[in-house]
This record gives structure tokens, sequence and C-alpha cells, in this order.
């Protein structure tokens, strides 16, 4: 068992399950984590990036989630063997997650200061002032004034309503943060400013996250790795100069191209979007899951397992053929 | 055209001018349009940026006449448009047309996809059944949508085919001028491209005029001739495309863009992370709206600010501009 990592995710399969079909939605994901560092998890729509997420966290919804096999060690520890009493002392505590969508993510029916407070007193013993304090300096870490702590989620904008939500996740001082989208429902000044607060607050308390987005800007701000997932399947893995400057994976350059450019001396007045549609993930192709819409498949891609290497040091791909685009 | 008398002299297609759009709410007046001054030209795409809450989608229902204006003038094609009723609208909405941001919404859930994209023609009560037919086939082509797809619904569809849909049924009855509001903003990049190259293709094909709303600037940047910047109610800059993300004047438009989070991890931008979020837009001030955000704010912003072009075509609604802006 590997200790030395502070984070091991190993082989991990999920699979949604209904009495009319099976929807594969991750299929064999394996990565580490070193302490203090963010691993970007990019990927569209659909390809099971917050399902990893909430394996991490022991939040699928059972039924109609699944895990087929696989384990996830954190501190040592592989979390599929605990306890649901280990796990509340773990989950809000030590690892928490931050949910795309402020707005629903907050009870509309509880004022902001004690939503954050309930968090602090569940995993401090009980200590109602204490908590209600560490509230308030919570509130105060993420810019919003003391008096404010009596008012209700309406009472607020969606930036400073997912200031709530990042205060509530960071409460408890986690050693690892799992940020589903954190700033996909707000507006570019406004995520500039939510970005810049979570960028302080993970560097001063040595935080750990997993920055789960589809914004590549984003993961060029904030983070240290990033991982490319596929119809559930990391594709592509190294750190963040090695997949922007070398992107290898047919996947990951389609990506790219597919972003208008905001660079000056571009002229070109054509997107290359990639061809086709992601797979139905309830019938996944045979062999590489992309290759379908890649333009480089040969008859190898379409059968077996394609096996991940590394191909420059620290850069993972699961790709036979892949390309250098400069 | 029986209303030659009522032609005005106008440079685009599109031509606002002082277009105000106010709602009325228990909490006093809202200004979501407030003054717009505006000039397409024919076979270009205007771009109309800014973030949530700015008017932006307010001031493109206007101009198809879904919200009625509440002062100042809509021209199109040198004809007054403003508050068209009746026959008159219904001539009007052949001509121009609107894409809303959410193709889910925006079809009838139990319409199959040649319904949908037949229903304007279906509506003009001139045409057969076999013409119909034809032009929907025809349309269908035009987009990329499959034949096989003809009788699905739209819960059968992905995104980006629904969005298809969506721009087939506004091309049916041969539109020369789009609203598009955030077409692209619910799709995945990959399929976001496909949808943007779709878009320019066809203005190529049948010099369709476009008004873009978006709050992405890569992507207003990507299909835009010209931009206009949009701040509570007001434009404060509007410049073609191109002159605008190479010399940006307005303080708002310099943080904007600052904002967007760049995939060059080289070179990064400076900065400049604003304080504070939108004012609200019930019976504003008449001074800058921006100016309890600005940094550069000081007592003149507080009267009304005009637009100025600073360069050839290029307007900034700031009294400090020249102070702030060393290059100008």
């Amino acid at each position: 068992m590997s200790e030395d990592k502070f984070l091991k995710v190993e082989d991990l399969n999920v699979h949604y399950i209904t009495t009319e079909q099976d929807v594969f939605a991750v299929n064999g994901v394996s990565f580490e984590m070193t302490r203090g560092k963010t691993l970007g998890l990019v990927g569209e729509t659909g390809a099971g990036k917050t399902t990893i997420a909430r394996a991490i966290l022991g939040i699928l919804p059972n039924p109609p989630a699944k895990v087929m096999g696989g384990k996830i060690y954190f501190e040592g520890k592989n979390i599929f063997e605990l306890s649901e009493k280990e796990m509340l002392d773990i989950r809000g505590n030590k690892i928490t997650m931050i949910f795309q969508d402020p707005m629903t993510a907050l009870n509309p029916v509880i004022t902001v200061g004690e939503q954050i407070a309930e968090v602090v007193e569940l995993h401090n013993g009980g200590d109602k002032a204490a908590a209600k304090n560490r509230a308030i300096e919570m509130l105060e870490t993420v810019g919003i004034p003391a008096e404010r702590y009596v008012e209700y989620p309406h009472q607020f904008s969606g930036g400073m309503k997912q200031r709530v939500v990042i205060a509530i996740a960071l409460a408890c001082e986690p050693s690892l943060l799992l940020a589903d989208e954190p700033t996909t429902a707000l507006d570019v000044t406004i995520q500039a400013q939510v970005l810049e607060l979570m960028k302080e607050l993970n560097e001063k308390n040595d935080t750990t996250t997993i920055l789960i987005t589809h914004d590549l800007g984003v993961v060029a701000e904030m983070c240290d790795e990033v991982a490319v997932i596929y119809a559930g399947q990391i594709i592509e893995h190294g750190s963040l100069e090695e997949i922007f400057d070398y992107p290898m994976h047919p996947y990951t350059n389609g990506l790219f191209g597919a972003l208008p450019s905001m660079k000056e001396d571009e002229n070109d007045t054509r997107l290359h979007p990639i061809a086709g549609l992601p797979p139905d993930p309830t019938q996944l192709p045979e062999g590489c899951y992309f290759s379908p819409r890649c333009p480089y498949a040969t008859e190898e891609c379409r059968h077996g397992d394609i096996p991940v290497t590394e191909i420059r040091p620290g850069h993972q791909i699961k790709c036979i053929h892949p390309q250098e685009v400069k | 055209m029986t209303q030659v008398a009522n032609k005005v002299e106008t440079r685009g297609l599109v031509e606002l001018k002082d277009l105000k759009k106010y709602f009325k709410s228990p909490r006093g007046t809202v200004h979501a349009v407030d003054g717009v001054n505006m000039s397409i030209a024919k076979g270009t795409t205007m771009g109309v940026v800014g973030e949530s809450g700015c008017g932006k989608s307010t001031l493109g229902r206007c101009l198809i006449n879904m919200h009625p204006a509440t002062a100042g003038k809509i021209y199109f094609d040198g004809e007054d448009v403003t508050g068209l009723k009746g026959a008159a609208l219904h001539k009007y909405h052949s001509r121009a047309q609107f894409i809303f941001q959410d193709p889910y919404s925006s079809l009838n859930p139990r319409y199959t996809v040649q319904q949908s994209i037949s229903e304007p023609l279906v509506n003009e009560r001139k045409y057969s059944k076999s013409e119909i037919d034809d032009r929907t086939v025809e349309l269908m082509k035009m987009v990329g949508v499959d034949m096989r797809f003809r009788n699905s619904y739209p819960h059968e569809m992905d995104g980006g085919r629904r969005q298809r849909v969506v721009i087939a049924r506004a091309l049916a009855l041969d539109p020369e001028f789009i609203v598009c509001d955030e077409p692209v903003s619910a799709l995945d990049v990959s399929i976001q491209a496909q949808v943007l190259n779709l878009l320019m293709d066809l203005q190529d094909q049948k010099n369709l005029t476009y008004m873009f709303i978006t709050h992405d600037m890569s992507v207003v940047r990507h299909i835009s001739d010209d931009i206009s910047v949009m701040y509570l109610g007001q434009l404060v800059e509007t410049s073609p495309s191109k002159e605008l993300f190479i010399h940006h004047y307005h303080p708002y438009t310099k943080a904007l863009l600052s904002a967007i989070p760049s995939t060059d991890i080289h070179h990064k931008m400076n900065r400049i992370v604003l304080k504070g979020e939108l004012t609200s837009p019930i019976d504003p001030p008449p001074g800058c709206r921006f100016a309890s955000r600005c940094m550069y704010a000081e007592e003149k912003c507080l009267e009304p600010q005009v637009l100025e072009e600073v360069t050839p075509n290029h307007f900034v609604a700031c009294c400090r501009v020249h102070e702030v802006n060393e290059d100008l």
C-alpha cells in the first residue's frame, strides 16, 4: 500500500445502473497527488469529472451509482473500507467540496452565518460559541462583512453566494478541496475575484485541490497538474507546462483547436471543431473510446485495451498515435 | 414598400437612436436599456458584450419588438420599426429573427424537428405542403442536421444539434437580420466551434447581419466585426473588433478584458481585479454607472457621460479617458 502519496486513486470504475441500462461513467481512472498541489480535471459534459469527485467524497447517489472496482487511498487509508461513521469525520472536515451552482448549494431558509457555523459545530464537538466565531472569521476571510451573518442567501448576489459556499468548504481547514466548476456560474470579473480568493486561501492553508472545469483558461490560471478526461478515462496527464506546451493526445489537441483564440496575430477565421460527438456512455466503442472521432485512428486503435505510456518525463498518455502539434 | 415617405437616411441596416427600455418594479424603475445608440452595417456582425444584468438581452429583444421600447427609435433598412403591431410586425419578423440561448427550452418539446423548422412557413399561409416540405429539407441540409432526424423530438437530440434546429427555424423565412442571444453558451467547446463555424458560413452565403450577444470575450472576438461593451444599460465603449482588443480605453473594458483567464501559460496579463459588484439598475444616479467600482473615479464622473470618438470609429463614454490613457 502506498502511504507516501497524500491521495491515490487506483483503477476506479463507477457505473450508473438502472433497470433499462448501465451507464459506464468512470472506466479505470488512476492518479496520485502530493500535498499542496492543484490538479485540474478537464473534460466535456458527461466525461465523468463530477463522478470522480463524488466517489472521493463518498457521496455518489446509490442507487443508481455503483463503484464497480478500484481503490481510493486518502492519507494512506482506503476510503471504500471505512465505515459511514469514519467517513462522516472526514467529509466536510478533511475533504470538502465546492459545488457548481451557488444558487442551489445553499439552504434558502437558514442564514448564511448559521450555514457556515453548522459545519464547524459538527466537527468541533458541538461548541456553538466557537463555531459562531469561526463562521464570522470565515465570512471576513472571503470578503463579506460580519454583520451580514444574519442574512439569507437570496439577499446575496451570485458571486457573494459562491463566496459563502467557499467559506463553508474551507471553514474546517480541509486538507483536500474538491472544487466542481466553482466559477462557471459567475461573470468574468466576479470569477477573477473568486479565483484570486481561492488561490490565496489555498496557499495560506497548503490545501490540496482538485479543480473540475471545462475552461482551459481557468486551468492555466490555477493548476499545477492537468488530467484530461474523455468518456470516463484519463487520456492525458502531466504538469501544466507539459499539457499546454506539448499536448500529444489527438483529443487534447482537438480541445485546444476548438477554442477561439485570443491572440492578436490570429487571422484564421475558422475554428477547428472535433468531428462527431462524445460516445454514448451506455454503449462505449471497443478499443480507444476516442477512435471513432479521431483523424489518426488505425485498425489497432479499435481493439483491446490501449496502454498508458509515459511519453515524456511526467507526461502520461493513453494513445497509440500521439501527435505533436506545434 | 408603401412607407417610402417615412424612409430615413441611415448608414446601417439596423440603427438605434437613444433607445430606452424601463421596467416598473415595486422598488422603482429598472433602467434595463438606457439611451443606446448603435448602427449595424449590412452583412456585418455587431457583438454586444457585458456581464449578466447589464441589459444586453433586453436590448436584443427590443430590436425585434419582443419588448416594446420605452423611448427612442429603431430603424430597420431605413424604416421606423419601433412599436410595430399586427401585420406590420409579422412582416418585420420575416426579415428580422431571433436565436435564443437555450436550445433546450426554445423548441416545443412536442414538435418534431420537421414541425419546428416548418412552423414559420406554415404560419405564412402562402406555401403549399410540398413547398414547405422542400424548404424544410433544404434548411436541414443548410444547417447540417441529417434527414434521419426529421421525425425526432428535441429530447432525443444533443444540445449542438438542437441549436442547429433552432438556427434552421430562424432561417426559414430567409431573414436579413438575426439577433443571436448567447447561442453557444450552453454548448461544450468542441460543439460550440461547430455552431460558430455554421453561423459564419451562413453569413457569408446569405450576407446576413447579426447582433451577437454574449459574455464570452473570445467568442465575440472571433465572430464580430464591431463590438459594443455594455454596462448597466449603457454603452461604455464601441469599436471595430480588431481595434478593441489592441486598444481599449474605458476602465471597465480594461478590467473586463484583463479578467478573462488566458490559456497562454507563459505570458500572464496584469489583472485588474474590480472591487464590488454591479450596482442596482433601479433608478440609477445620473453620473457614470461604473464610477462606484472605478479606480479612476472623481467628482466629474458624477455628471452624465457621453460617447466620444477618441480615434476613428472608436467611441468611449468616459470623461477621464484622455487622463487615464497616456496614448490618447
